[in-house]
């Protein structure tokens, strides 16, 4: 190697070095603050303790919190998934008029429904509905956020598996139902699996709707409550927050290495044509 | 075991568009049947409108007999091998190939045996465990196979199926189809654009354009007696030479008739032995390895003729060329139908 190929490859890994470092510096504070005695917002060795894990313990909300995360945007997963799924299905297969244009519109309409400025309208139609402070009623709306872009996504993972596998099938003698059974269902259960983490991801990373339709702190998710922990003085609770964050994402980065594992977020070829 | 009958049979689709228009035909019980015509002619529908993937729009379609035209394609005992073979990505060899007896309910262990022999049947029995993405093209079309006849059908339909396989392994592929249809004795309907396909495997060639039949027939009469100009065309790896019969001379011209000669480049030599002759000037002469296809500019024509390696003309040189008396046919130039009786040395006898 010439002295300016060292250099360049130098520089090069110095340059990779501190982006990484910009990068992994929030999640190593996420990682260590937790364990220190003192945790402030720098990133330090910490003063090893598990202290504040005990401390988390003690706030009378902290663990039905995540029961209610839980609960909220499981059903919000199991509901973007679902409907997506037979959505995005019937979409694919079926000709229907504008179907771009009405998917079109959707996708761009879908990110005003769970934004900010949504949120007053949102708020009565809850309200009409009798949905306020219930959890279903925040499912419901991150539901509806989330179903555009979970329609369009699978949708085109739908549109690349060849109508042939169920034609195939059809003809050896297969029922619709069969047809979904054996050959669709498996077949789009990546993308299914992609969809369902992430509507997870989403619903349990949202603070606005269910900040602003629960009232009863009991039902509060663990977005939501984090939000509540102050000291006395008005001070940010470093190490309740650090603490209960790391609990808060445990969950999620579970659930993707489980389903990474288990179907790879990939998609099963055919053959090219 | 069944043979097809198709009666006025016509698939209109939403726009107005007849893929197949009016067809009447029939495929006798055990026939090898080749479809083939150039893209969009409507052949795979056909064959789509047969494994009742494709609603009939008008006419009637019979199965060994039995009118089948509103059954669902579960139900009409036929077994496709679709362009992509259609095996299912997330089972192995054995799911596949066992796939239909599973829908007929037939008990594991022993639908296992059974696609293990109809598999071993195939020379597939190392491949039993593997999915359809570690396989290649021609181990494919091979599990594709073999789940047809696990069904046992009574018709097969093949779409396209030598389309997706690399030049040489078509070849192969080519004599194993032959050879398997004639042991299973099964009637097969395959769909193909390639003449020389059609022609290697059929027993009988329906070549068709936009929707209709231009001839029926054995590889040999659509080869040697192509019906009309279109059929002359796309028939034979060389298209036949059309030459108006002016060209000839008055003598091959009945009176009151335009004709166009035709007469294929594999009867053409490059001599005025025959006892019709053009003359010309060689323009182009191309290599195909055993011969050489020298093409020759007459007047306003191209003729082409194919002549042993080693006597080919050089380029621009002048030649005189002339078919095989026997080879050649006529063809009425208003219509493009072939004019009976056609060989011109028989109507030159009278």
């Amino acid at each position: 190697m010439t002295p300016a190929a060292v250099v360049r490859r130098i520089l090069f890994y110095g340059l990779i070095t501190l982006l990484s470092l910009f990068f992994a510096l929030p999640l190593l504070w996420l990682v260590l603050a937790p364990f220190d005695k003192t945790p402030t917002l720098t990133v330090k060795i910490p003063d090893f303790t598990l202290d504040n894990f005990a401390e988390l313990g003690k706030n009378p909300y902290a663990l039905s919190s995540l029961k209610n995360s839980i609960l909220i945007s499981g059903g919000a997963m199991l509901l973007v998934t679902g409907l997506s799924a037979l959505a995005a299905y019937a979409l694919s297969r079926v000709r229907v008029p504008g179907r771009d244009l009405i998917l079109y519109a959707l996708l761009l309409l879908s990110s005003i429904v769970t934004g900010t400025a949504a949120m007053v309208p949102i708020f009565l139609l809850m309200f009409q509905l009798g949905l306020i402070d219930d959890r279903s009623g925040v499912s419901l709306v991150l539901t509806g956020g989330l179903l555009p872009a979970a329609i369009f996504i699978l949708k085109d993972f739908m549109d690349a598996t060849p109508k042939s596998y169920e034609e195939s099938a059809r003809v050896f003698g297969a029922s619709p139902l069969q047809v979904l059974r054996h050959v669709v269902l498996p077949i789009a259960r990546p993308g299914l699996a992609t969809i369902a983490v992430w509507a997870l991801v989403n619903a349990w990373g949202d603070f606005l709707t269910a900040y602003i339709l629960l009232r009863d702190p009991e039902k509060t998710p663990a977005g939501v409550l984090m939000y509540t922990f102050y000291t006395e003085g008005g001070q940010a609770n470093l190490p309740l927050i650090s603490t209960f964050s790391l609990v808060y994402a445990i969950p999620v980065v579970a659930l993707y290495l489980f389903v990474n594992r288990r179907y790879g977020f990939r998609f099963h070829g055919g053959i090219k044509s | 075991m069944a043979s097809i009958d198709l009666v006025g049979l016509s698939k209109v689709y939403a726009g107005g568009v007849a893929a197949v228009d009016d067809l009447t035909l029939s495929i006798a019980d055990g026939e090898f049947f080749a479809l083939l015509g150039p893209s969009g002619c409507g052949k795979t529908t056909l064959l789509r409108t047969i494994a009742g993937l494709e609603e009939v729009t008008s006419g009637q379609l019979l199965l060994g007999g039995k009118d089948v035209t509103r059954l669902p394609p579960g139900k009409r005992d036929v077994a496709m091998v679709f362009q992509d073979y259609a095996l299912f990505p997330h089972m192995d060899v054995t799911d596949n190939i066992s796939y239909p007896l599973r829908i007929q309910k037939m008990a594991k262990a022993e639908r296992r045996e059974k696609a293990a022999t109809t598999g071993a049947g195939l020379g597939l029995e190392t491949l039993m465990d593997r999915r359809p993405g570690q396989l290649s093209g021609g181990q494919q079309q091979r599990v594709a196979l073999a789940r047809a006849i696990a069904y046992q059908p009574a018709v097969f339909l093949f779409d396209e199926p030598l389309s997706n396989l690399d030049a040489r392994l078509r070849l192969e592929a080519r004599t194993f189809l032959k050879r398997l249809q004639h042991e299973l004795s099964v009637t097969t309907v395959f769909v193909t654009h390639d003449q020389a396909e059609a022609l290697a495997m059929a027993d009988t060639i329906a070549v068709m354009e936009a929707g209709h039949i231009r001839q029926i027939g054995t590889p040999s009469d659509v080869f040697h007696r192509p019906a009309n100009v279109f059929v002359a065309n796309f028939i034979g790896s060389t298209p036949m030479n059309l030459v108006p019969g002016s060209a000839f001379g008055r003598e091959l011209v009945p009176e009151g008739d335009d004709v166009l000669v035709g007469f294929r480049p594999e009867y053409t030599k490059l001599d005025d032995t025959g006892r019709y002759s053009l003359d010309g000037t060689v323009s182009i002469v191309e290599n195909l390895g055993a011969s050489m296809l020298v093409s020759v500019s007459c007047g306003d024509h191209s003729v082409q003729a194919l002549v042993p390696e080693g006597e080919e003309p050089p380029v621009d040189a002048k030649v005189s060329l002339s078919p095989t008396d026997k080879r050649v046919l006529r063809y009425r130039t208003a219509d493009g139908e072939l004019l009976e009786p056609d060989r011109v040395a028989a109507s030159a006898d009278r």
